[in-house]
């Protein structure tokens, strides 16, 4: 049974378990709330104040998108003495140790899950999905800042397995409010969707409402594609998935098949399947069946163990109340067929698909997320040096990158983080993920334009990178203009070939017709002229008859095409 | 003009040998979707699958199967049936010739097409996941829209436990393999001796050798060892007591003749002409030009002149 209590202010939720002691003290703080030049803070934060606390090596914290947490097992007294600790460095952070623990940090980086800014942008929760560019640069006043919005009294909860609340546990935590976990936004304009990126997996993920039921789906979508992939193709050693619930109601599903990359095109089209007949109702009964057992075992051994205790704090944080084990329980019970059916089908249509590198999935119904800006934006145009294909354009509203069919561009007032080169390289990532690169090595005059993106962009987006290898700076090259030649080539030479030839072979017709009414109005056959005239006629058309055929066969298809 | 003197030529429409197919067409034409699943229910696997494939380039058969799907999204047959109608359709926009013979244009309208297709396809594999016909048309898709030759397995795979010697099909796979797509001579030929040797007496599916040597006849250099592997493939096939004269089993023999005709091997050739009488197929004979033409020339050399 879990006690809701309250410890120095801070709500707490309390149950027995069968092993030592175990209590979490965890903060409504994450990666979502981190701006994209501050990626990395809650992580620094979190290793500065756990600093010299517990053994070496030990596992005290983990970040997460929504939740930053601290725990410890062990006898009630090493339980108190940790979290006392943690609360007393949160009032006063070991300053003195930020550059050692910032090196740590900057030595684990997290994995980046790349689906988020696909779907989020570069902000919220599709920060994850780039590094902590943001750590080098961070000060003890960024780091203090973040502390004091965020590691507070007010935006703190705390959970205890054990018989009571440890004695001697202080939390000591400065005051401040509730931070309430950042919106979820999205850049996808059509779903399902999909990118294609180069990586050792297939991957999708979802958005759906956060239910027991959507719980369920994630498992049996698991179980499906373990039968189906691994069992019965053999093409993924361990695909699984994963369902994370979030403050806003709704709750992540995300999907992972991992393959050899010679095996990668088979396990997308095995995912796409797998997907497709879940959402098509193909569900077998007896799998939900026992996933709700599984899931109910499940529930009651993490009860047990106090394990259902940090989940219960995370959603004090997010207002709501503790469920009690019945309670759980009898949602996961109801959970039918025609429920995991429905979240299926609203799972699908929100898809997000990562395909391997040079793979789509526009063949399957999914729609290709936007890599690049659906227009340019007005402004001052500087061509490429050497390649005039390439523009950089600056103006009122933002900067452009245009070329080859792409375009980037950022808005001055959508710019989620500038890297500046001390070479005068720049890169704008702009809110919707899309990246400009600025190289004012490929533009003419492109100084001025690196000159107002510094005065633009404010000192709080920007991150001042280290200086770059000379190889890593872009030189200006030539278009390759031989294959547009051959294109331009193949594209007009019929029609050319027609204009020069078609009117010697009109002329050796005339003159033909001409010699052989002459031969009959005069009486006169020449016949030397009349060979000339069929030769000059029969070599131009036989030089002109490649073209015919061409043109011919490209009228018959442009009919067939318009048919359809 | 004498009338001797006209070339007396193979009959080549598949019905003219499997009426059952004229009794589909007048179906369709009619539109009598129950009458068409009684005929293709009643049908055997193979058969089914290849009564669906020789009606799918019907006219106008997409706005009435999408009513039918629409009535019931589950009806496997009918979304076979689409999706190798649409996969025509798309394969007729790029034309059988060569890749570099192809249009920008025509690719993308061809691509566009098959991924119609396949839509269809996904949807009718995730609701009838058992329907071999479905699985047999996405072996086509697969080729068409470069999926790879690992999905390409994959399907195959799926189709496989369905039915392992599902011929339709394995002459998918087996196009896949060849040179002119994503594999070679060797996978070929792996693959054919493999469902050859799998399959049961009397069966067709041997004939697979002899596609696999009618894709790759001019890498193949030991023309005798070739010649004795497709002697005992028509042994096990063609010549078999127990090979019946079901659907398909023009193509069969009109696939086995051109290959015993380009290795020379006049006899066996002759035999075959013989068994085929007025019969003929388009393919593979399609490969050295006009059909009708080419089989009258072979048969004319292999003596089979009866």
């Amino acid at each position: 049974m879990i006690k809701r209590l309250e410890v120095d202010g801070v709500p707490a939720v309390l149950a027995p378990t069968s092993g030592p002691t175990h209590a979490g003290l965890v903060f409504r703080v994450g990666t979502a709330d981190e701006p994209l030049a501050r990626r990395g803070v809650t992580r620094l934060v979190e290793h500065l104040v756990t600093d010299g606390l517990g053994t070496d090596g030990q596992q005290l914290g983990a970040t997460g998108a929504e939740h930053t947490y601290f725990h410890m097992q062990g006898s009630p007294a090493e339980v108190a003495e940790f979290l006392s600790g943690v609360c007393a460095a949160v009032r006063n952070p070991p300053m003195a140790r930020l550059a050692t623990v910032r090196r740590l940090v900057q030595g684990t980086p997290p994995d980046r899950d790349p689906l988020p800014m696909w779907r989020h942008g570069a902000r919220g929760f599709g920060v994850p999905s780039y590094p902590e560019w943001g750590l080098a640069g961070l000060t003890e006043d960024d780091v203090r800042e973040w502390i004091a919005r965020y590691f507070t009294r007010e935006n703190a909860a705390l959970w205890v397995a054990g018989e009571e609340i440890p004695e001697g546990l202080a939390l000591d935590l400065p005051s401040g409010e509730r931070r309430a976990a950042p919106t979820v936004t999205t850049e996808l304009p059509v779903t399902p969707a999909y990118f294609s990126r180069t990586g050792g997996t297939v991957a999708w993920d979802t958005v759906v409402r956060r239910e027991a039921r959507a719980a369920v789906f994630a498992t049996v979508l698991e179980r499906r594609m373990m039968s189906d992939l691994r069992r019965r193709d053999g093409i993924s050693y361990q695909p699984h998935t994963e369902y994370v619930p979030r403050a806003d109601g709704t709750a992540r599903i995300i999907a992972v098949a991992d393959a050899l990359p010679e095996k990668q095109e088979a396990a997308l089209g095995g995912l796409i399947d797998v997907l497709a007949a879940m959402r098509a109702g193909q569900i077998d009964p007896d799998e939900v069946s026992t996933v709700v057992k599984l899931t109910c075992e499940g529930l009651r051994d993490s009860e047990l163990r106090g394990a259902r205790l940090p989940g219960q704090a995370f959603n004090l944080l997010s207002g709501r109340e503790v469920q009690t084990l019945d309670e759980a329980l009898a949602e996961v019970r109801a959970v039918t067929v025609e429920d995991v059916t429905e979240v299926a089908a609203a799972a699908y249509d929100a898809g997000l698909l990562m395909t391997p590198p040079g793979s789509s999935a526009d063949w399957a119904g999914y729609t290709a997320a936007p890599e690049m800006s659906e227009a340019a934006l007005p402004g001052r145009v500087h061509r490429g040096r050497k390649d005039r294909g390439l523009r950089l354009i600056s103006g009122d509203d933002g900067i452009s990158v245009t070329g080859y069919g792409q375009i980037a561009s950022v808005r001055w007032d959508e710019c989620a983080l500038l890297l500046a080169w001390p070479d005068g390289g720049r890169r704008m990532i702009g809110r919707d993920a899309v990246t400009a690169r600025i190289e004012p090595t490929l533009y003419r005059g492109a100084d001025r334009v690196v000159r107002e993106i510094d005065a633009r962009i404010p000192a709080r987006l920007r991150i001042d990178m280290p200086p770059r290898d000379r190889v890593a700076i872009p030189q200006p090259e030539a278009p390759h203009g031989e294959s547009r030649l051959a294109a331009w080539r193949a594209r007009w030479g019929p029609y050319f070939a027609l204009l020069f030839y078609g009117p010697f072979v009109l002329l050796g017709v005339g003159a033909l017709v001409w010699l052989l009414v002459e031969s009959v109005t005069e009486r006169r056959f020449q016949g030397q002229a009349v060979l000339g005239a069929v030769g000059l006629t029969a070599m131009f058309g036989w030089l002109s008859l490649d073209s015919v055929v061409e043109l011919r066969r490209r009228w018959a298809v442009r009919r067939l095409l318009r048919r359809r | 003009m004498l009338p001797a003197m006209l070339p007396r030529q193979s009959n080549l429409d598949p019905a003219a040998a499997y009426p059952k197919i004229t009794d589909l067409r007048a179906a369709l034409d009619a539109g009598d979707w129950p009458a068409c699943r009684e005929l293709l229910d009643a049908s055997e696997q193979a058969e089914r699958t290849y009564l669906i494939t020789a009606v799918s380039d019907e006219k106008g058969l997409e706005d009435f199967l999408r009513g039918v799907l629409r009535g019931d999204p589950g009806d496997g047959t009918a979304g076979a049936l689409l999706g190798r109608h649409l996969t025509e359709a798309a394969w007729d926009i790029r034309t059988r010739v060569r890749a570099e013979h192809v249009s920008r244009e025509q690719f993308v309208a061809f691509r566009a097409g098959l991924a119609e297709a396949e839509r269809v396809l996904v949807d009718a594999a995730a609701r009838s996941p058992h329907d071999p016909a479905v699985w047999t048309a996405r072996l086509v898709t697969a080729r068409g829209l470069r999926l790879g030759l690992p999905e390409i397995r994959r399907r195959y795979g799926r189709l496989a436990e369905i039915d392992p010697h599902h011929l339709p099909g394995q002459q998918q796979v087996l196009q896949s393999l060849c040179t002119k797509w994503y594999g070679d001579a060797a996978l070929t030929y792996e693959f054919a001796k493999e469902a050859a040797a799998a399959a049961p007496a009397g069966a067709p599916n041997p004939v697979l050798l002899a596609e696999a040597y009618l894709e790759h006849s001019d890498e193949v250099t030991d023309l005798d060892r070739v010649r004795a592997e497709l002697r005992e493939a028509a042994m096990r096939s063609v010549w078999h007591p127990d090979f019946r004269r079901t659907h398909g089993w023009v193509r069969t023999m009109s696939t086995f003749a051109m290959a015993f005709s380009l290795l020379n091997d006049q006899e066996a050739a002759s035999s075959l002409f013989r068994a085929l009488g007025k019969l003929g197929s388009r393919w593979p004979w399609e490969y050295l030009g006009d059909p009708a033409a080419t089989i009258e020339k072979f048969r004319a050399r292999a003596g089979g002149d009866t």
